[in-house]
């Protein structure tokens, strides 16, 4: 690093100093969290996969050669088949094209997976920050009911709640309402999560100092605290997809799910009985189970480590 | 003066993600017996890794890559882990900032006192190992070292961790402690204190104390001898007396001038800059951004330590020409 | 150039901080922590004012009081005729838009006190959204003159905090201090966090813009030395109560109060020649919860007598503006 001439100003001096740190590519916190979560292969792999599933769930109407749960291929005499050309993942017992039943899937678990988490964001977001800013009696309560909600166990509920509403599940609404269950019985853990952040942020000086210039409650809730404990939130969130899925299929293969509806748990579930002789019906929906799941799992770790490194040098 | 411990051409990197941080670049330095020695610099300087690199604590990702550090003779950095674990604690001990972090909050003191005292003595009963524990906790000024032994470290003062930081370092009698900012978090009446009982330790155990500090006036009470170090690098060694009365390095110069005194009203002489960044350090004297009195050569060739004609040692290519203010 | 009202006007306040412990269901209060327990101070317009004192001895909290973002449990603060705590009470907008134009404050530690995820155009320029008192058209250019102010660059604004080193990001917080054009900056330890170089820079800014701009200052600092370069007057604080209070070099030549003077001793001179006889204080701050009875310093202080231990002395001018909270703060005359 070359300099023509003697240290005069102070200004000479910073140029270059902050020049030796090397050139600025863009220095916001997500712009610094896309390098790193770039040069993480898992995550990459993990982010491919979704993107992949993503991609599906939008064209399966047009991609699936079969509508959703059309049992057409019982009418062409081709019920039961193994894999072939005509069906790459196999027919069911029932008739079903197994390849379209997975691919129609896709849009049934993305569905569910990702309305439940919305749900239970939304709701664990307000709750846990509402808890964390307040002070006093509200607070606790709000807490104590995080914490009735969290030592609920969510699948008996879900099956209870499912076996009443058997109504809505026979005309269709079955996916959205698991969906609703799966959110409004989940969110505890969101909140808190987010209760604990706005905790800590809140006693962070930059919060003060807003209220020091004068900032109402409203401006640094939502321009100083929410911004800053996004992170673990959207990390969450991203294993939640996973979890909600994987929920889902379990759900259904238990029997409660909708069977109007194309889902990877439905046709595990109809499969599963005649597992030994046509093992394609369960297995292909399962591996994309397994596959779907396994995707957020790693975008959500890589996340995790792009995210979370403190950004001081 | 019999030296204890020469350090020659130390080299200590850390292989990071954004880089290699050059923490401690070529540092010569070297503690007499009983001898108070300063350590003292700024953030990034390298004083602590120094201290670090002796006792081969050094974090990852840092490497210590060249150099020698004799210790009685002996080349420590040619010694295997398990030499090193006996060197450690009894020949040489270190004490460090936060007395908070360096205890251990699951264990009592007695307890963190015990695995001392019985590591480096071997067959000492559990009532001899204990008792050794109170007479160090009464060596370093605890009250009631009795009950004391059974307290877990958040049930005591700052001050009083770190005495019981220092009381675990010196169990062992080592002949040579590294006290790293010992005072910085204690209040000042509290650091007082800990200062006095360092200097009573010291002449009570004959033993060798390398201050490591930011504090000049710590510098200024407690050493006889102090190396000023700069972006992990020596700028000057010398008497503590003489370097603040005539300091032969700009950076000690403006170090000098820019720490306020309570004793006195002055105008505090501002140093232009920054911290240099120690993956990309400047080029040549890494002093030279900030100095007033930087020419051409010293971006271009990075100044050796030589031997001026008073008595210090100072890297610098202008020591012949320039008189520096002290103090 | 002073008037003869008072800046800001402290009288008596007092600052608790609950402890609770955790019941089955709800919580119960088991204790009280005494932060600032009665403290009264002027600060005048152009004054900057040192408060010093160890930990736990109630400085941050008095700071923070002072600038409403804890609530008091008594006493009054007058700033510039307005009494604060009624003004917030009340929601009289008008006066507490004064207040908060009228009053900063710049924080200690420079790395949790800007926001991360703002930019610093976006830091410097919102007291602009909140306060409307410039223009938008304007922004930019106020903002640039902000930065020239504290000796940063205008290609700055653009920028994240944590592309700055400590001492550039306490300048970024002392220009958002000044983007409201206060008249009285309280400043908690604002070098603390910063290297030894690098603190020169700091508090000679604030010493340049005190003077450019007539500001007022409560400077508040355990670390002595400073205090003795940038202040006008100092106030020495313990467990909640001010023990001594004059203007700056009359305190650090003359300290009329044992804790002061022990405080005063035990500082480190950078200069090895300075022979001095250290008072070395025994025992430790004790806890803010229970503070001892009558002088709080008597358990500690050499000079203790029984009328020490039973009552508490109060603030009492013995020179000509040095005020000292000590029952023979003659002797020391």
């Amino acid at each position: 690093m070359q300099k023509e001439t003697k240290p005069e100003s102070s200004t000479t001096v910073k140029r270059e100093v902050t020049a030796a740190r090397g050139e600025r590519r863009g220095a916001s916190q997500w712009a610094v969290a896309w390098r790193r979560f770039r040069r993480n292969k898992a995550g990459l792999a993990g982010l491919f996969i979704v993107l992949f599933f993503v991609f599906i769930a939008l064209t399966s109407t047009w991609l699936a050669p079969y509508p959703s749960r059309s049992f057409q291929a019982l009418y062409e005499g081709e019920a039961g088949q193994p894999p072939s050309w005509k069906h790459p993942f196999g027919t069911s017992r029932a008739g079903l094209d197994i390849y379209s039943e997975v691919l129609h899937g896709t849009r049934g678990d993305l569905y569910v997976g990702v309305g439940a988490t919305v749900v239970a964001i939304l709701i664990g977001m307000v709750i846990g920050a509402v808890a964390g800013y307040s002070r006093g009696a509200g607070s606790d309560v709000l807490l104590m009911l995080s914490q009735v909600f969290y030592t609920i166990p969510l699948l008996p509920l879900i099956l209870l709640f499912a076996r009443v509403f058997s109504i809505l599940v026979a005309q269709g609404f079955g996916l959205t309402l698991i969906l609703l269950l799966l959110g409004v019985f989940g969110w505890s853990s969101i909140s808190f999560i987010v209760r604990g952040e706005i905790l800590r942020v809140r006693e962070l000086e930059f919060v003060q100092a807003s209220r020091a210039i004068g900032a109402s409650k409203f401006r640094i809730i939502f321009r100083h605290i929410v911004p800053n404990i996004l992170t673990p939130i959207i990390i969450t969130a991203t294993l939640f997809i996973a979890g909600n899925i994987l929920t889902e299929v379990v759900i259904s293969f238990l029997g409660f799910g909708d069977v109007n509806t194309s889902t990877w748990g439905i046709t595990i579930q109809e499969g599963i009985t005649y597992m030994r002789t046509e093992w394609w019906t369960p297995v292909f929906p399962g591996l994309a189970t397994l596959l779907a799941v396994l995707g957020f799992n790693l975008v959500g770790d890589g996340l995790s480590d792009a995210l979370n490194p403190r950004l001081r040098d | 003066m019999d030296v204890l411990l020469d350090i020659q051409g130390l080299k200590t990197y850390f292989f990071t993600e954004a880089g290699v941080v050059k923490a401690v670049d070529g540092i010569d330095f070297h503690v007499g017996k009983d001898e108070a020695v300063g350590l003292v610099g700024e953030s990034g300087s390298g004083k602590t890794v120094t201290g670090l690199s002796v006792l081969r604590i050094v974090p990852k990702p840092g490497r210590i890559l060249a150099g020698t550090i004799r210790y009685e003779g002996e080349d420590l950095l040619s010694k295997s882990e398990e030499e090193m674990r006996k060197v450690r604690g009894s020949k040489i001990a270190m004490t460090f900032q936060d007395p908070t972090t360096s205890l251990d909050p699951l264990y009592t003191i007695g307890n963190q006192l015990l695995e001392v005292i019985q590591e480096h003595r071997k067959g000492l009963s559990k009532e001899e190992a204990l008792e050794q524990a109170m007479k160090l906790l009464e060596m370093v000024g605890i009250p009631e070292p009795e009950l004391r032994v059974r307290a877990y470290p958040h049930e005591l003062s700052g001050g009083m961790k770190q005495r019981i930081a220092i009381a675990r370092a010196l169990a062992s009698r080592p002949l040579l402690l590294f006290a790293d900012e010992p005072t910085t978090n204690l209040d000042v009446t509290v650091q007082a204190q800990v200062l006095k009982l360092l200097e009573e330790l010291r002449d009570k155990l004959k033993m060798s104390l390398v201050m490591i500090t930011h504090d000049m006036g710590i510098i200024a009470e407690t050493t006889q001898r102090v190396q000023v170090l700069y972006a992990g690098m020596v700028a000057e060694v010398a008497e503590t007396p003489s370097l603040f009365r005539k300091p032969r390095h700009p950076y000690t110069e403006a170090l000098l001038q820019a720490v306020p005194r309570i004793d006195q009203r002055k105008e505090l002489k501002v140093i232009p800059g920054n911290i240099p960044n120690l993956i990309n350090p400047p080029s040549g004297c890494r002093f030279h951004p900030r100095c007033p009195y930087a020419k051409e050569l010293c971006w271009q060739k990075l100044p050796q330590l030589e031997a001026t004609d008073d008595g210090h040692m100072a890297a610098c290519h202008f020591w012949r020409e320039l008189s520096l203010r002290g103090v | 150039m002073m008037s003869d009202q008072p800046l800001l006007k402290i009288i008596n306040l007092v600052k608790h901080y609950p402890i609770h412990r955790r019941g089955v269901l709800l919580k119960k209060q088991i204790g009280v922590v005494h932060a600032v327990d009665g403290v009264s101070i002027d600060i005048d317009p152009g004054e900057n004012v040192g408060l010093v004192g160890e930990s736990g001895c109630g400085k941050t909290t008095l700071g923070k009081t002072l600038m409403y973002l804890e609530e008091p449990l008594s006493g009054q603060v007058i700033y510039d005729g307005i009494n604060m705590f009624d003004a917030f009470h009340s929601g009289d907008t008008k006066k507490i838009h004064m207040i908060r134009h009228g009053i900063q404050m710049v924080f200690q530690n420079p790395y949790t006190s800007l926001d991360p995820r703002m930019t610093v155009y976006d830091i410097l320029s919102e007291p602009y959204i909140i306060h409307k008192h410039v223009p938008k058209d304007k922004w930019k250019d106020t903002v640039y003159e902000l930065l020239r102010m504290v000796n940063l660059e205008e290609y700055h604004a653009e920028r994240y905090p944590h592309e700055f080193s400590g001492g550039q990001r306490q300048r970024i917080a002392i220009a958002r201090a000044l983007a409201v054009d206060p008249r009285l900056i309280i400043a908690d330890e604002p070098v603390s966090s910063l290297d030894v170089s690098i603190r020169a820079q700091i508090l000679n800014l604030l010493m340049d813009l005190q003077k450019e701009k007539g500001l007022s200052y409560l400077y508040i600092s355990h670390d002595l030395s400073s205090v003795r370069q940038v202040t006008n007057r100092v106030a020495v604080m313990y467990l909640g109560r001010i023990f001594e209070l004059s203007k700056t070099d009359e305190l650090f030549i003359n300290p009329l109060n044992p804790y002061t003077q022990a405080l005063l001793s035990a500082v480190p001179v950078p200069d090895p020649e300075r022979n001095r006889t250290r008072i070395i204080l025994p025992g430790e701050v004790p806890s803010a919860i229970n503070p001892p009875s009558g002088c709080r310093f008597h358990p500690r202080c050499t000079y203790a007598t029984q009328i020490c231990r039973q009552e508490e002395p109060s603030l009492r001018e013995v020179l000509p503006e040095h005020l000292t909270a000590c029952h023979y703060a003659e002797k020391f005359l």
